[in-house]
């Protein structure tokens, strides 16, 4: 993605709907900004239309009605080098992971760097310090369908983090995580703020956002509410 | 660099997981193959002897009487009206007496009290190189039997007739198996990738999230059906050679075989077919992979 001025929007949501068959109303009309390197969370209760947003932000899904403009592009109109493109951009840590249960860790971690044909040391070096930071060294060859929920969370985020991405989407990052787990989690998703990428967590954990001084949007039958900035 | 690795790490898991359906793939590529360019070798060593044959062709026209010196000029133009001819012969009684001596050799003896009478005046034709076609040569010798004075025609019409006939045939196998090898190629090659696709699904989808380009997708399976052609079709051609090899030995000495001279396919033809069996069985993986592009 284009670097601009750090405040200029990343994403601009603009009237999008998204209606699914038969008639089911995931968002209605809904209309937010997201500046470059913002952290912003995203509530709701389960069903409210959080997943749908980041899956409309991540490509996995298109507006009904709307627009939906990242980084100044019309995403429904992106040929499908630009998608791709884009998609290498983009972290997303999925709420169902999304991992290959045979690969071990370390391969499903590298995958995303691979995709960008980046040096395969500095793969190494980026997936050991993501390892470090996770608590996971120990489990680098272990496949991932032999990893609990917690830890298959923690791989996921890795992943999502692993190219340093101008925009990480999490849902849910910390849904399977103990304190100590979701501190570290935290810690990792801090320090990839602090080095510019902007954020967007859906979360029903009220601990991680409670306080943070970050903009958090509430997600209700679909329309979207600023609670708190 | 990167790239390659994993084309490499990607063909190594493939052949792990999918080895059965990538043995037949190659056994089959092998087989057909081979049954291809068996056919070729017999259908160009025929074809070669037929221009062989072809070379010695003559056709013989028996006379009712001899043609006058004066009127061999004209009978040479009705000949020549219908046929270009290398060469054209006028045997009298006393010449085709003489040569059956000859052939006869110490057995001559039985020809003692006889005088040439009994043996009929004939015209010996040479036609061209080019004349090597069975309809045209039939052509030629039915004009030639309605000459005057020409009571029959011979030019081992039984033997040319039958030699054609399996030359033909050959023609048809050859073309039967090279659609053969065409299918074969191009359905078992994607079949194959098409079942290892399949096992990949889940992973093709998560490498399409991460923004995993069309070439990042597509590289492994096409190098994957490019070297299953490449060992296929080298199996194939040196399992021909082999055989080749076998048959030479087996059947040297005389016999059918010194008819003609059995050679192996010339380089050129070999190829060809390692040019468009490799196409082949890569073009059956680029339709495989085709669909999985569209996730």
């Amino acid at each position: 993605m284009n670097d601009t001025h750090p405040s200029s929007p990343l994403i601009d949501i603009v009237k999008v709907s998204k209606v699914y068959p038969p008639n089911i109303m995931a968002l209605d009309n809904i209309s937010l900004t997201i500046n470059r390197g913002e952290m912003l969370f995203l509530t709701g209760a389960s069903g409210a239309g959080k997943s749908t947003l980041l899956k409309m932000l991540c490509f996995l899904e298109y507006p009904t009605k709307g627009l939906i403009e990242q980084d100044g592009k019309d995403v429904s109109r992106l040929s499908a080098i630009n998608l791709q493109f884009m998609r290498q951009q983009i972290g997303v840590a999925y709420q169902d992971f999304k991992l290959l249960p045979k690969h071990t860790v370390y391969q499903n971690i590298a995958l995303a760097m691979e995709v960008r044909y980046e040096n395969p040391v500095k793969i190494k070096k980026r997936v050991m310090a993501l390892l470090n930071d996770l608590a996971l060294s120990d489990k680098i060859h272990t496949p991932t369908n032999k990893l609990s929920r917690g830890e298959q969370q923690r791989v996921c985020l890795a992943r999502a983090c692993a190219n340093k991405p101008a925009l990480l989407l999490a849902d849910e990052p910390t849904g399977n995580l103990d304190a100590d787990s979701t501190a570290k989690v935290m810690k990792l998703l801090a320090k990839l703020h602090e080095a510019g990428t902007t954020l967007l967590i859906a979360t029903h954990d009220e601990k991680i956002y409670q306080n943070t001084g970050h903009r958090i949007i509430n997600i209700a039958n679909g329309k979207l509410q600023e609670s708190q900035s | 660099m990167q790239y390659i690795s994993f084309v490499i790490g990607q063909l190594v898991r493939n052949a792990k997981h999918g080895w059965t359906a990538q043995i037949m793939t190659l056994f089959t590529i092998m087989l057909s193959v081979l049954i291809f360019s068996f056919f070729l070798l017999i259908y160009t060593n025929m074809q070669k002897a037929s221009s062989r044959l072809g070379n010695e062709l003559r056709l013989i026209v028996y006379l009712e009487d001899a043609v006058p010196v004066n009127f061999r000029t004209e009978f040479q133009k009705k000949i020549t009206d219908f046929e270009e001819v290398e060469d054209i012969i006028f045997v009298s009684q006393e010449d085709a007496f003489g040569r059956l001596k000859k052939q006869l050799g110490k057995d001559n003896d039985v020809l003692d009290g006889l005088d040439a009478s009994f043996l009929p005046y004939s015209v010996e034709i040479y036609p061209n190189k080019n004349l090597k076609s069975l309809a045209r040569i039939k052509a030629f010798s039915d004009y030639l039997g309605g000459l005057p004075g020409a009571t029959k025609v011979q030019y081992g019409q039984e033997w040319i007739e039958r030699f054609g006939y399996f030359i033909s045939l050959l023609r048809i196998i050859v073309i039967l198996s090279g659609a053969l090898l065409i299918l074969t190629s191009v359905f078992m090659v994607s079949y194959t990738i098409r079942l290892t696709l399949e096992s990949r699904q889940e992973e093709l989808e998560i490498l399409r999230f991460l923004g995993a380009t069309d070439s990042y997708i597509r590289g492994p399976v096409i190098i994957e059906g490019f070297l299953l052609g490449l060992l296929g079709t080298i199996s194939g051609l040196a399992a021909l050679l082999f055989l080749y090899q076998w048959v030479k030995i087996r059947f040297s000495g005389p016999g059918f075989m010194n008819l003609f001279e059995f050679s192996f396919l010339p380089g050129s033809t070999l190829l060809i077919i390692f040019t468009m069996s490799l196409l082949l069985c890569t073009s059956g993986s680029m339709i495989s992979i085709r669909k999985y592009l569209k996730l």
